[in-house]
């Protein structure tokens, strides 16, 4: 027993913590080394550069801002579904096939989601084809852009749908485990209705101890990658998306403008889950 | 003195099981009616209907002559306690204490006028600005008795309202809730399993067992009844003493 203890936290614990931490943090000095120009595959020597070219990178400020407008209206709508059913079809979520259903598209690949919507919702989709035979549209251009759009409606779709089932039992489960059931009749008992209780109680209680999951929800969805690939346009880019396509490109003197992306973009994402952290903390209390 | 609540012929089933038989009780104003039973007796079902979150299968409630089966809970003024204190994990101490007042939209001056004087009355002004999690269980007991006086309320219903607390506090809290309920005239049925927390702030008493509620015109007859087991109780203590 005792052995097997010492593997462990001799050889086991260090080993995955070099895959964890070691690596990544390898990887993200490895891409700041880039972007200065002492790494890579054409790297000559210490420059600043990149760095002062950043103010140019239009690209990189405008995959941000897109990234972070698909990632809040994403998890915003998400949010905003799952809190109306959670406050509104209690019985269903309770008794009833709907908490099976919730489940069904947590099973499916991201991937899947994006090319079933692109079947669905593009011009030469299942939608725009029965509105085409039914008469509401006369041609392939009458069907609104619903994927590769410019406001990422497909995108965003996709990850409601990928997000909101998930938020939804995680809400329902913080609804029954905070009591907020005996809440309710407590605060009708003291004078308020039941869209008081909503507005004052459930919502605050609810979105209080889901913050950490909807700050997590947000970081997966700014970091996405086959969604916006498949459902996306050239321009704008999603952020992942962005660096990829910069990294792979034919040119390597392009290679530290990507690194310099990358690294800024991770930086950016630690920022983030380092808050996650500190709300983790918070509502461990 | 003309009763401010009248209860008669309640009766409740879930489904085939009988819960409530034929339950009858009169109130005064300012009166606190001690309900003792044991657990599953039908005594929070009692107080659900008259806070209006059961619906009776029969039977008439009328408080201060208004019939109150037509009003929904919210609509009553008869605020029901649980044996939680049920704060509201969001709000500070304060806030906690203005919900009533902040839902019926008070205006602020008046709202911190009422609050801070009911929070020095409890005792609490130094944990104004707390969060619930960082009050002791009867800090806790206390804010949530403040919510509830607060808004004045008709009748206030206390479901084994210190259960969870330990002796000394709970001493501390049937004291301050006889002092507060003596200060506000608050008429209250207080149900306990705890013959000595029923004699401790009942001034009437009833027995309720298997939905049959028993009440008692006087202290003696409710301390006489062997169904309160207070008289084999005192006799207990009578045999430990002359053996010393």
């Amino acid at each position: 027993m005792a052995a097997s203890s010492s593997f462990f936290s001799r050889t086991l614990l260090p080993a995955y913590g070099l895959l964890v931490v070691g690596l990544p943090l390898a990887g993200l000095g490895y891409a700041l080394a880039g972007s200065l120009g002492v790494a890579g595959p054409l790297a000559g020597g210490f420059t600043l550069h990149y760095w002062r070219g950043l103010g140019a990178q239009t690209g990189l400020l405008g995959a941000v801002l897109y990234s972070a407008w698909i990632a809040l209206a994403a998890v915003g709508v998400a949010a905003a579904l799952a809190l109306w059913l959670v406050l509104g079809a209690q019985e269903a979520l309770r008794r009833g096939p709907l908490r099976l259903l919730l489940h069904l598209p947590l099973l499916m690949p991201a991937l899947v989601v994006a090319f079933y919507l692109f079947q669905l919702l593009s011009r030469s989709g299942w939608l725009s084809r029965l509105s085409y035979q039914s008469g509401l549209t006369t041609s392939i251009e009458g069907f609104p852009e619903l994927v590769q759009d410019a406001a990422g409606v497909g995108i965003i779709l996709a990850h409601v749908l990928l997000t909101f089932p998930l938020l939804t039992l995680l809400l329902q489960a913080i609804y029954e485990e905070s009591r907020l059931d005996e809440f309710r009749q407590l605060t009708l008992t003291l004078g308020a209705s039941g869209g008081q209780f909503r507005r004052r109680v459930a919502a605050p209680v609810l979105l209080g101890r889901a913050a950490p999951t909807l700050l997590l929800s947000f970081i997966a969805t700014l970091g996405a990658y086959d969604i916006p690939l498949l459902l996306g346009r050239p321009y704008p880019q999603m952020l992942s998306v962005y660096i990829a396509t910069r990294l792979q490109r034919f040119d390597l003197r392009e290679l530290p403008a990507g690194y310099l992306a990358g690294f800024l973009v991770a930086l950016g994402l630690l920022a983030l889950i380092g808050l996650l952290v500190r709300l983790h903390r918070r509502h461990a209390l | 003195m003309s009763a401010l609540l009248t209860v008669t012929s309640l009766t409740k089933r879930f489904g085939s099981q009988p819960v409530l038989l034929n339950v009858s009780l009169e109130l005064g104003s300012g009166q606190v009616l001690a309900v003792l039973g044991r657990s599953g007796g039908g005594k929070t079902t009692l107080l659900k209907i008259l806070a209006g979150l059961e619906a009776p299968d029969d039977g008439q409630l009328y408080l201060l002559g208004q019939d109150l089966r037509p009003l929904p809970p919210n609509e009553r003024q008869v605020v029901y306690l649980y044996q939680e204190p049920l704060l509201f994990p969001h709000l500070s101490v304060f806030e906690n204490v203005a919900f009533g007042l902040r839902i019926r939209r008070v205006p602020e001056p008046e709202v911190q006028a009422q609050v801070t004087a009911m929070l020095a009355e409890l005792d609490l002004l130094d944990h104004a600005r707390k969060a619930p999690h960082q009050l002791s269980g009867g800090q806790r007991q206390r804010v949530a008795f403040g919510r509830a006086l607060i808004i004045r309320p008709r009748l206030l219903l206390l479901d084994e309202p210190f259960g969870n607390l330990d002796a000394q506090t709970r001493a501390d809290m049937q004291q301050l809730f006889l002092h507060v309920s003596r200060q506000h005239q608050i008429s209250s049925i207080f149900v306990t399993h705890d013959s000595r927390e029923a004699l401790t702030v009942g001034s009437r008493f009833a027995y309720l067992e298997a939905g049959q509620l028993t009440s008692f015109a006087a202290r003696a007859d409710f301390v006489q009844d062997p169904r309160t087991g207070i008289t084999s109780e005192l006799a207990f203590w009578r045999s430990v003493e002359a053996q010393r």
